[in-house]
């Protein structure tokens, strides 16, 4: 993992979002305005941290920043938030833009200024109420499946080089055996979007292509272990 | 004496004691008074059926002749109906067996002799008191008619007609609004008999031997409120030049009165626009089994509407700041002005009879807490789903008895991370988390007819329609069963979690849940 990430803001977001990112191996740089928050990040043992007016585009552009880098925009104050993925925006053409937004209309801001990716603080929340209200008992399971203990979880796959997967139809892979259950992928033949599998299109995996699987952790440790092997069957149909 | 002051005593004891009794008493009081009980609805439409039915025979009666049953049900079925109703509310209004037994016990402690007088002189006056009630009086004036031998009592069934103030509630508004503004409207009507009874007496000194038309002062107090009122008709007009300049100026008054007396009752009702339309959709969520309260209209609860499927008013926005209130009402949403953290605001809900969920989304940790203890303390059936700012403050809302508590902050957060960690699995995390159409989630039950029970896993086509049969909630133990094998049996009482397009699963839901028929 190469690309660096650059957190514009360490406040009430930005401190959870690069505390989650430790010792995950990214590389992180942590850019504040506000010297208070800028010593908090220092005081949690961040090393690589820096402080100027995000504001001024000549600080930006001494950034060293490679295209395939992400840049992140949690400012607390929602208007500078905009303002500086305005700024970033022609700075580094080629980046990843995130930005959070605390309202529909600032979402809405953040995109025209540019973010690629703009996450609502409501949205998710707003959702789930409705679930709780309409379909009670999926909540829950969905609940079980993202509380953090359970053991249950989401996990981003990608098929290895020389893996017996390579070329194989989706439909063709028996993944009840493995005790998984395939959400989705993102299968690089057919473009770079993620894909539902309940979309109903057929895929055929390749090298390089990333599944999407739910299940229990050690059953998703040991799918991925099998699906290094080159020579396995009891993952396929017999035909 | 002694034995009847006995037996009386015996009694009241008796009836303190059954509960059955209690609850008769209880449950007619609420049918009679409680606007909330849902029976008092049909009971109401029932009683304003009679009181239509006897009005309009009344006025058929005036031309035709009635057949003979019409009559009887009129003068005798309609009538006994209404003196039961009476003498239920008076049964119900005052406990008397309540006042003997503390009357008792006070006899007891202070250790004087037990005397029925002063409980029954108690009980009497508090039910004199509620007859002498301006709907009580009507009500008996409403029985009167039923008392044939004096004819000239039919003409009260036209009492009937007021009787329906008790049923209806736009014409009690109607009434509430005009007594709001008693004091103005006495003033002007004070105002009218003094220039009425000046001007009469003017007309009446000026003319009473030289206008043929006015012969007596009443004929003169007649002719100044036709001209006040402007109507004019004409048959009484002065000649003398004196009695004209006395007419130009009460013409001039007249409009002025009149055209006061309109302005304050146009005012009065367009302060009471607001809480009238307040009331009526505090009413109309009344009536509904099930329904939300969501308090306080910011980001949160605007995303939440937005997100909404249904048109259905379900739902009541309450909101106490003035400007967030207008963009609510502007937004074009059912919103109420008032203060969820007071215990009034809450009682005005049905509570008894519908199932409430309130939400409460405000920014701040502790109006949540308070709003949820709210609503917790008016009645434990409320379900509350709250939303919190951050981990540390969930046990605070457990404890306050918060069913369910959100953390819009700490979710954000964590979709932050996955986007950064990894890119694909956020975009499937997103779709599912936010009910995007591409990837739904949802849950159908299976009832013991439906068509799916007692098929297999594999006999489903699950696949054909897009779905992707995530777990069962097993019916035995409600314990999910993750990625079903295909040789599962479904029974009934199993709920299927399903995820795919939205447009998958109405199909199959259609499918499977139509072809049970």
């Amino acid at each position: 993992m190469n690309r660096k990430i650059f957190l514009f803001g360490y406040g009430k977001h930005g401190r959870a979002i690069a505390k989650g990112l430790m010792g995950k191996g990214f590389r992180l740089s942590i850019i504040e305005s506000d010297k208070k928050n800028h010593k908090a990040s220092k005081a949690d043992g961040f090393t690589d941290t820096i402080l100027f007016d995000v504001t001024d585009d000549d600080n930006l552009e001494a950034l060293v920043v490679a295209p395939e880098d992400e840049l992140i925009c949690v400012m607390d104050d929602e208007h500078l938030n905009v303002f500086l993925a305005l700024s970033l925006r022609p700075l580094f053409p080629e980046c990843y833009i995130l930005a959070i937004s605390g309202s529909i209309y600032t979402s809405q801001k953040l995109l025209m200024a540019g973010a690629d990716k703009v996450i609502d603080l409501y949205e998710v929340s707003a959702n789930r109420i409705h679930n709780l209200l309409k379909r009670p008992v999926s909540t829950r399971f969905l609940d079980k499946i993202l509380s953090d203990n359970n053991g249950f979880s989401f996990r981003e796959i990608e098929v290895p080089e020389g893996s017996f997967l390579n070329g194989v139809m989706v439909e063709d892979v028996n993944f009840y055996v493995c005790r998984v259950l395939l959400i989705g992928l993102v299968d690089l033949g057919q473009g770079e979007h993620f894909r539902f599998i309940t979309s109903g299109d057929e895929y055929t995996l390749d090298s390089g292509d990333q599944i999407v699987c739910l299940g229990m952790d050690k059953d998703l440790d040991n799918f991925e272990a099998m699906i290094k092997k080159s020579e396995e069957t009891i993952c396929v149909w017999p035909s | 004496m002694q034995l009847i002051r006995l037996w009386i005593l015996t009694t009241a004891k008796r009836l303190n004691r059954s509960a059955r009794y209690k609850h008769v008493k209880k449950n007619i009081n609420e049918i009679l008074n409680n606007p909330e009980n849902p029976f008092k609805k049909y009971i109401d439409l029932v009683m304003m059926f009679f009181i239509i039915t006897s009005v309009a025979i009344l006025v058929y009666e005036v031309q035709h002749a009635v057949p003979e049953w019409m009559d009887a049900y009129d003068i005798y079925f309609v009538s006994s109906v209404f003196l039961v109703e009476y003498l239920l509310r008076l049964w119900v209004h005052t406990d008397l067996y309540k006042m003997v037994i503390s009357a008792s016990k006070r006899a007891h402690i202070l250790e004087i002799e037990f005397s029925l007088r002063v409980p029954m002189i108690k009980a009497i006056k508090k039910t004199a008191k509620y007859m002498l009630t301006p709907a009580m009086i009507i009500d008996f004036l409403a029985i009167l008619p039923a008392y044939r031998e004096l004819r000239i009592l039919r003409v009260f069934v036209l009492f009937r007609v007021f009787k329906l103030l008790r049923y209806t509630k736009s014409i009690n508004q109607f009434v509430e609004v005009l007594q709001n503004k008693r004091f103005e409207l006495l003033t002007l009507l004070f105002l009218l008999m003094f220039v009425m009874v000046t001007a009469g007496i003017a007309i009446y000194i000026f003319e009473e031997h030289l206008n043929p038309q006015i012969n007596s002062l009443f004929d003169a107090l007649y002719w100044a409120l036709v001209t006040i009122a402007t109507v004019g008709y004409g048959d009484i007009s002065p000649v003398t030049h004196e009695g004209r300049v006395v007419s130009m100026i009460i013409i001039v008054t007249g409009i002025a009165m009149i055209s006061f007396a309109t302005s304050v009752i146009v005012s009065a009702f367009s302060e009471k626009l607001i809480q009238l339309k307040e009331s009526r959709i505090i009413e109309q969520v009344n009536k509904s089994e099930e329904f939300l309260l969501i308090c306080g209209y910011g980001q949160m609860t605007k995303m939440f509407m937005r997100q909404r499927e249904s048109d259905d008013h379900d739902y009541v926005i309450l909101e106490k700041d003035k400007d967030k209130y207008n963009q609510a009402i502007k937004d074009g949403y059912d919103a109420v002005k008032e203060d969820a953290s007071r215990h009034d605001t809450l009682a005005k809900f049905n509570v008894e009879y519908s199932r409430i969920t309130i939400l409460c989304l405000l920014n701040s940790d502790i109006e949540n807490i308070y709003i949820s203890l709210n609503a917790k303390s008016v009645s434990h059936h409320i379900r509350v789903i709250a939303r919190a700012s951050n981990a540390s403050m969930v046990q605070k809302f457990k404890r306050a008895g918060v069913d369910h508590v959100l953390l819009p902050n700490s979710v954000a957060t964590m979709m932050m991370q996955t986007a950064i960690i990894e890119p694909h699995l956020y975009k499937a995390a997103h779709a599912i988390l936010t009910g995007k159409d591409v990837a739904v989630f949802d849950e159908v039950r299976l009832y013991p007819e439906d068509a799916l029970v007692g098929k297999r896993v594999k006999e489903i086509s699950f696949k054909k329609m897009r779905l992707l049969l995530m777990a069962i909630e097993k019916a035995e133990d409600r314990e999910f069963l993750f990625n079903p094998s295909s040789d599962t049996v479904l029974k009934s009482g199993d709920v299927l979690i399903l995820m795919g397009y939205r447009i998958g699963l109405e199909y199959f839901k259609e499918f499977y849940h139509e072809s049970v028929k």
